[in-house]
């Protein structure tokens, strides 16, 4: 019996000693979550605002999005005005001064890193584009290690109590990301190239430099023509590769240029599933390798 | 590789007093074992350095690269630096907006109507008969409401309903403000919208100042061309007229820390409504004597909005809401019919008046008389607001459902301040019904509408309303009565070519009471387009 009591005890203190829950931090997409998970782990109270399934384009914002945030630390977005539809006017109905834009409670993965197809012509003739840069940043896992490091420093200004648990969980993030890399290069060296439906994975592409064969979706925001896929099918006749698209891209477009070059195409989530952690983002950019290495 | 050499000096160094101990061998295997994981856990660190340095450059290079290409010639290039996380400090949002400049964004919104009747379809829908808007009033309070551009006006052939001109930009730490021009065809151009919130309250406070829309219901304190149909809901549209409640005044929100989204607010807004808290003005309210306008503010707002969460592709937000106008005016006239010693006061007035008119009897005379009554008291409206949304996840929106639907129900409850009977022709007071004053009439007035929105293609979406106004429309008291409705069934196919086109095609068929007993049923067809020129819009909810 006193043995027992003993054991409850004992228990008891152990569970008072793991490291309280510090901060609430919101994130927009589950790998932003999953980078918060990585580097905050149980120090981070976690509420992703994003299905894994869900286009950040295109989302709404929610009240209950707002609620979300109402008590937010700290909110992560991939930024460069990917979410500008919804979290500009979540933020705003969620009366939280913590979270504004330019202060310590908002962090942008998309401001820590150097942007690819930056620059473009503000021209919407072009369709839904992003002159200040692809967004996409969360598909290339070697940034994403550069803004783990960057989350792990604003995380330690907010909670500098917790500022080497989080620069540890950076590291062990970014190690973990080399790692994989090392794999992840040899496995797609030599791959013949990826149709995408939309700029959003050419940041892993690049990294990998793997060949971007070609976009079907070629005006953001704009369903192709039968006129860009038979163009796209008369360029890539004889070529061999596979066609990449998300789950709230339309497949029949992608099927049908499939069907005339005689490629596989695959249906890939952009993002990890919910609840991920950075391993879990790391299988999901795995997946994604594996997929490009497999059309060979 | 001398820095791992330095480094195992220093180890070696802090171990000697260790080491100079007697050691034995399994000691120093340990020591050695530990040494070596040591230096390979710092040449790991370093290759990993090694790495992020050689991808910088990469991707310095590139950059490089990428700015010595040439650019096509257009005017509006954005270059921005090639950091832009370093000024800021990584701590702002990435944008594409300029530096300073307020977001600018411009709403083209014109159609083609066509109804059979005219074209009078479109202004009768906000004339649908309401007891409160009765006689002499009627043509008064429209004729108020018809001074500015009315949203929903439009004639059989080609409308520009207006341009919307939207600013908007954080002021300071403090505020945010925006500004929304609303331009018709005609080139007038009205103030929409002009008002700051506060940005850095806490405790989940905002306050909001200026001209705005109210948080009334749902639909209020949308734009036209946010609606998910060309015209507005009947409810709205007789109940509060064209522009809904749209006032000058103060607003303060409350978003509790609760486990449910719940927020909460108050308004005070000024009270100049075209039919909500209506006054007459001054010449008549001397006529009528009625009190002038009060000060404002005199209409008050109380709101509450609720969200469960109910999962990532479902959201739903409920709402209650109430305004109460301090003061509402109203003329009442009616027929009057003259006996015993005020018919015989009567009928000498009359024969005095026989010899500037000939030709008339007396008879006809008689119906000359009027009794022409000021009434004043206040006014209420209740509102409750249901929108449930499902994000089915598809391409271009596909499959996503939305379901909207609110009810109004607007009381007037007035009494009468004079009862003047007149001769129609002179204007002359021939005598006072004292035994009206004082006397009440209550106008009540509800109306109800309710939607669906579905998106049955990528990019294509399909809406269905019904709307009614006058489920209960009756006026009790002195003269009272209880009228018919008037509602209308709407359906429409929507074209959404980007985020920024939309095209729309809207047939309704429409039953309108348009007076006490007189009804005018007719279809209405619109063809609008909706540009989008400018900022990013908001996907609000």
């Amino acid at each position: 019996m006193i043995h027992r009591i003993l054991f409850g005890l004992v228990a008891l203190l152990a569970l008072a000693s793991t490291p309280a829950v510090a901060l609430d931090v919101v994130a927009t997409s589950p790998s932003m979550g999953a980078l918060v998970e990585a580097v905050a782990g149980s120090r981070a109270k976690l509420t992703v605002l994003a299905g894994q399934n869900q286009d950040l384009h295109t989302l709404q914002a929610k009240p209950t999005m707002m609620h979300a945030l109402r008590g937010a630390d700290l909110v992560v977005a991939i930024g460069a005005e990917l979410e500008v539809g919804w979290l500009p006017v979540a933020i705003q109905g969620a009366a939280n001064p913590k979270i504004l834009p330019g202060t310590n409670g908002y962090f942008e993965a998309a401001a820590q890193v150097p942007l690819l197809d930056a620059g473009a012509a503000a021209d919407r003739a072009m369709g839904d584009v992003h002159p200040v840069g692809n967004p996409h940043v969360n598909t290339d896992p070697v940034r994403m290690a550069t803004i783990a490091r960057a989350l792990a420093d604003r995380l330690a200004l907010i909670d500098s109590a917790g500022a080497s648990q989080y620069r540890r969980g950076a590291d062990a993030f970014a190690a973990e990301v080399d790692r994989r890399v090392q794999r992840w290069r040899g496995q797609l060296s030599g791959a013949p190239g990826v149709v995408l439906y939309h700029r959003d994975a050419v940041y892993l592409l690049d990294r990998f430099g793997v060949p971007l064969l070609g976009i079907i979706e070629s005006i953001p925001g704009v369903p192709p023509t039968g006129r860009q896929i038979s163009t796209l099918t008369s360029e890539l006749k004889g070529r061999s590769g596979i066609i990449i698209h998300a789950p709230y891209q339309s497949p029949k477009a992608p099927k049908s240029l499939a069907g005339s070059l005689g490629w596989r195409v695959v249906q890939l989530p952009m993002e990890p599933p919910e609840g991920a952690d950075g391993d879990g983002y790391l299988s999901h950019i795995g997946r994604w390798v594996d997929t490009i290495a497999g059309a060979r | 590789m001398h820095k791992s050499l330095l480094q195992g000096a220093l180890v070696g160094a802090l171990l000697i007093p260790t080491a100079a101990l007697p050691a034995s061998d399994a000691e120093i295997t340990e020591l050695k074992s530990m040494l070596k994981d040591m230096k390979a856990d710092y040449e790991q660190r370093i290759q990993a350095l090694e790495n992020r340095l050689a991808d910088a450059e990469r991707e310095a290079a590139r950059q490089h690269e990428e700015a010595a290409r040439s650019k096509p010639m257009t005017a509006n290039v954005v270059r921005p630096a090639p950091t832009p996380a370093k000024s800021t400090g990584g701590f702002g949002a990435l944008t594409s907006g300029s530096a300073f400049n307020p977001q600018i964004s411009v709403i083209l919104d014109g159609n083609y109507y066509h109804d059979g009747i005219d074209g009078e379809g479109s202004v009768l829908v906000g004339e649908a008969f309401q007891p409160s808007l009765g006689g002499h009033g009627h043509g008064d309070e429209h004729g108020h409401g018809e001074e500015g551009h009315a949203h929903g006006a439009a004639d059989n052939g080609f409308n520009f309903r207006e341009a919307e001109i939207a600013f908007s930009a954080t002021v300071d730490p403090y505020f945010d403000a925006a500004m929304y021009l609303a331009v018709d065809g005609d080139g007038e151009v009205e103030l929409e919208e002009g008002y700051f919130q506060t940005r850095s309250l806490p405790y989940g406070l905002k306050v909001k100042g200026g001209k705005f829309l109210s948080d009334f219901g749902y639909i209020n304190k949308q734009h036209p061309h946010q609606w998910d149909f060309v015209d507005q809901n009947l409810p709205y549209l007789n109940l509060l007229g064209d522009h809904g409640l749209q006032d000058t005044g103060l607003q303060l929100t409350w978003l509790p820390d609760l486990p449910v989204y719940t927020l909460f607010g108050v308004e005070a807004l000024q009270g100049d409504q075209e039919i909500f808290g209506f006054t007459l003005d001054g010449d008549e309210q001397a006529e009528l004597g009625l009190d002038d306008t009060d000060d404002g503010p005199r209409l008050w707002t109380a709101f509450a909005k609720i969200s469960p969460d109910l999962g990532e592709k479902h959201a739903l937000q409920i709402g209650l809401s109430y305004a109460h106008n301090t003061q509402h005016q109203t003329a009442y006239t009616r027929e009057f019919e003259l006996e015993g010693d005020e018919h015989g006061h009567e009928e000498d007035h009359e024969e005095e008046e026989h010899g500037h008119d000939e030709g008339h009897d007396l008879e006809q005379e008689h119906m000359h008389a009027l009794l022409d009554g000021g009434l004043e008291g206040d006014a209420d409206l209740w509102g409750i607001d249901l929108v449930y949304k499902y994000d089915a996840g598809g391409a271009y929106g596909k499959g996503n459902f939305k379901f909207q639907a609110e009810y109004l129900r607007s009381i007037r409850d007035t009494k009468f301040r004079s009862a003047n009977i007149i001769d129609e022709e002179t204007d002359e007071i021939l005598d006072i019904d004292s035994s009206l004053i004082g006397s009440k009439r209550k106008f009540t007035t509800d109306g109800l509408y309710a939607q669906a929105i579905y998106g049955f293609a990528p990019r294509w979406t399909a809406g269905i309303r019904y709307d009614v106004l006058g489920l209960t429309n009756e006026v009790s008291g002195v003269d009272s009565g209880d009228f018919g409705s008037s509602d209308r069934w709407t359906l429409d196919v929507t074209w959404n070519l980007s985020e920024f086109s939309r095209l729309r095609a809207q047939y309704a068929h429409n039953d309108i009471l348009v007076s006490a007993d007189e009804r005018e049923r007719f279809d209405a067809f619109y063809l609008q387009f909706l540009m989008s020129l400018g900022t990013h819009g908001a996907h609000v909810f």
